[in-house]
């Protein structure tokens, strides 16, 4: 069954994106002028205003950098509190904020190996494929 | 309802440095106020921002020794809102020729005015704050932070905040992102829960010494850790409180300010810096040391004074650990160091660096960083009570936002 989240930013290269991830791929913008590779989503390059970009699609390998767990329940009962977040040093350089799938804050560690996963969920905007991340 | 008004930040030139002076400050009853929100007795009237600026001002200008007819500049500073310059002046009773909406949270307003004197815009100016987001009942995360479906709602094409971009994962609000930078420290530095607590229990005991802060009871380690978690790793006492008040700061030319009551206040530099890509790397791997130190160095170079000169400090305490991120990213510490400086008593009075002495936004109240500018003011007339570093003449303080920073630095007028 889907799980309910909170809305995605939508439009412009946002839909490109979230595209890509309904078919379970992570691709990414990358600068086809100076080659920076953009996340989250921009429609200008943040290192050289660049508006062309081609998307890369990442190994799905990556480690976690850091975490945070949720106790106060920000979005209205959407997502039952606690749950965790991730933050995944992709292979490919990006820092991707997460959710861990199959594992928790307990099993967190420095640097711990990790692989993309696409889990069902649902937006306001309808049906959708997150990116997580399980144990790598 | 006006907006919330653009800053343009004013150049980090020595030619504008101690142009203008501090020679007022007026607060709310902050404790009082919040204490009374809470109870709600019956005939409680919710405070606007119209009726905390009217205190905070009347309160500045008889700490100031000036008329009300010597007022002619007036700035307002409205976090979410609030009332257009011309019914403030209307309300408070001025006839300012330069009136300008300001900005909110101290990331800014301070320099903007400074620059309008030394422009000649006005001589004296009034500077107020308000901010009523207590009684609105304001969540600080969740849908709070959204576009309303509309992407890139800057239009300038560049980086989604972090603000509502996560959204998805469930990952939002101002505590995520401190929480977010302290996990990976912990990693980084092998430290834990009981090395941050240090940090709320300094502030803490700051705040204790202060009338009229709102959190003045004692915090051991025990409360400490067994307080709820907002974001873990972060507890309830490593968040900002959130509370209604005001702040009014009367800004004078510097050559009109010497016959006066209290000794001047002197705005003698200023700096920015801003994130201009890859946010989470600049927030989590670096913690915003490039950024405060490039415009802590600006601020220091306009003011010509060293960083070994800065006698106290006032840090932007959304959080605890952001607290740490700007003693150690402005270097009164080195990276990697801060939760250990803190518990050794390095950030108190007979340390190197006296911060947050009136309590900060973690217990003296949440003015964003306007209440530390009024603590600023009283330790360099030498008015600051308990904590009050003895003979200071130079101090600093810094907003620091989850993607740029404001440092300002002051000189007491006789120096």
């Amino acid at each position: 069954m889907a799980e309910k989240r909170p809305d995605r930013t939508l439009g412009h290269n946002h839909d490109t994106f979230w595209d890509w991830c309904g078919k379970d791929e992570l691709r990414l913008p990358r600068c086809t002028a100076c080659g920076h590779l953009a996340w989250p989503v921009v429609r200008k390059c943040e290192s050289c205003g660049g508006r062309d970009f081609a998307w890369e699609r990442m190994s799905g390998h990556g480690k976690v950098v850091s975490w945070s767990t949720f106790e106060r329940d920000y979005y209205g009962g959407t997502m039952p509190v606690p749950y965790d977040t991730i933050l995944v040093e992709l292979e490919e350089g990006p820092l991707f904020i997460s959710n861990p799938h199959g594992f928790g804050r307990r099993d967190l560690a420095p640097d711990m190996p990790v692989r993309l996963a696409f889990v069902d969920a649902e937006d306001s905007a309808g049906a959708f494929r997150l990116p997580v991340f399980e144990r790598g | 309802m006006a907006g919330y008004g653009a800053i343009t930040m004013p150049p980090a030139d020595p030619a504008l440095s101690r142009r203008a002076a501090i020679v007022g400050i007026g607060e709310t009853d902050y404790a009082a106020d919040y204490q009374a929100e809470r109870r709600r007795p019956e005939g409680w009237v919710p405070p606007t921002e119209e009726s905390l600026l009217t205190t905070a001002f009347e309160r500045a200008l008889a700490d100031s020794g000036l008329r009300r007819e010597d007022i002619d500049g007036l700035t307002t500073s409205f976090t979410y809102g609030g009332p257009a310059p011309e019914d403030v002046a209307r309300t408070l009773g001025l006839k300012p020729r330069f009136h300008l909406s300001n900005g909110n949270i101290m990331a800014g307003p301070l320099p903007v005015a400074c620059a309008a004197i030394a422009e000649g815009k006005a001589d004296t100016i009034a500077m107020v704050f308000a901010v009523a987001s207590r009684s609105a009942g304001r969540l600080f995360g969740g849908m709070t932070h959204s576009t309303g479906g509309v992407s890139d709602p800057d239009g300038e094409g560049g980086a989604p905040a972090s603000y509502y971009y996560y959204h998805p994962w469930g990952w939002s609000s101002q505590a995520a992102h401190w929480a977010l930078i302290f996990a990976h420290y912990q990693w980084r530095y092998g430290v834990g829960e009981e090395d941050l607590y240090h940090v709320a229990r300094q502030v803490r005991e700051h705040a204790m010494a202060r009338p009229g802060a709102i959190m003045t009871k004692p915090l051991g380690l025990d409360d400490y850790l067994a307080s709820r978690y907002i974001v873990r790793p972060l507890h309830l006492f490593d968040i900002c409180l959130v509370n209604d008040g005001a702040v009014c700061l009367i800004v004078r030319r510097a050559d009109m300010a010497r016959d006066l009551p209290h000794v001047p206040v002197d705005v003698a530099g200023w700096g920015w810096s801003k994130v201009r890509q890859d946010k989470l790397h600049a927030m989590v791997r670096e913690q915003l040391r490039p950024q405060l130190r490039e415009a802590s160095g600006q601020a220091l170079a306009m003011a010509g004074v060293g960083l070994d000169e800065i006698e106290h400090f006032e840090g932007y305490d959304a959080a605890s650990f952001h607290l740490v991120n700007q003693v150690e990213g402005i270097g009164f510490t080195e990276p990697g160091t801060g939760l250990a400086f803190c518990r050794d008593g390095q950030m108190t009075v007979g340390g190197r660096i006296p911060t947050n002495t009136s309590g900060g936004n973690l217990s003296q109240a949440y003015m964003q960083g306007w209440a530390q500018v009024a603590e600023t003011v009283r330790q360099l007339r030498h008015e600051a009570g308990t904590y009050q570093v003895p003979g200071i003449s130079a101090s600093m303080t810094n907003l620091a936002q989850t993607d740029q920073t404001h440092p300002i630095v002051y000189v007491r007028g006789d120096r």
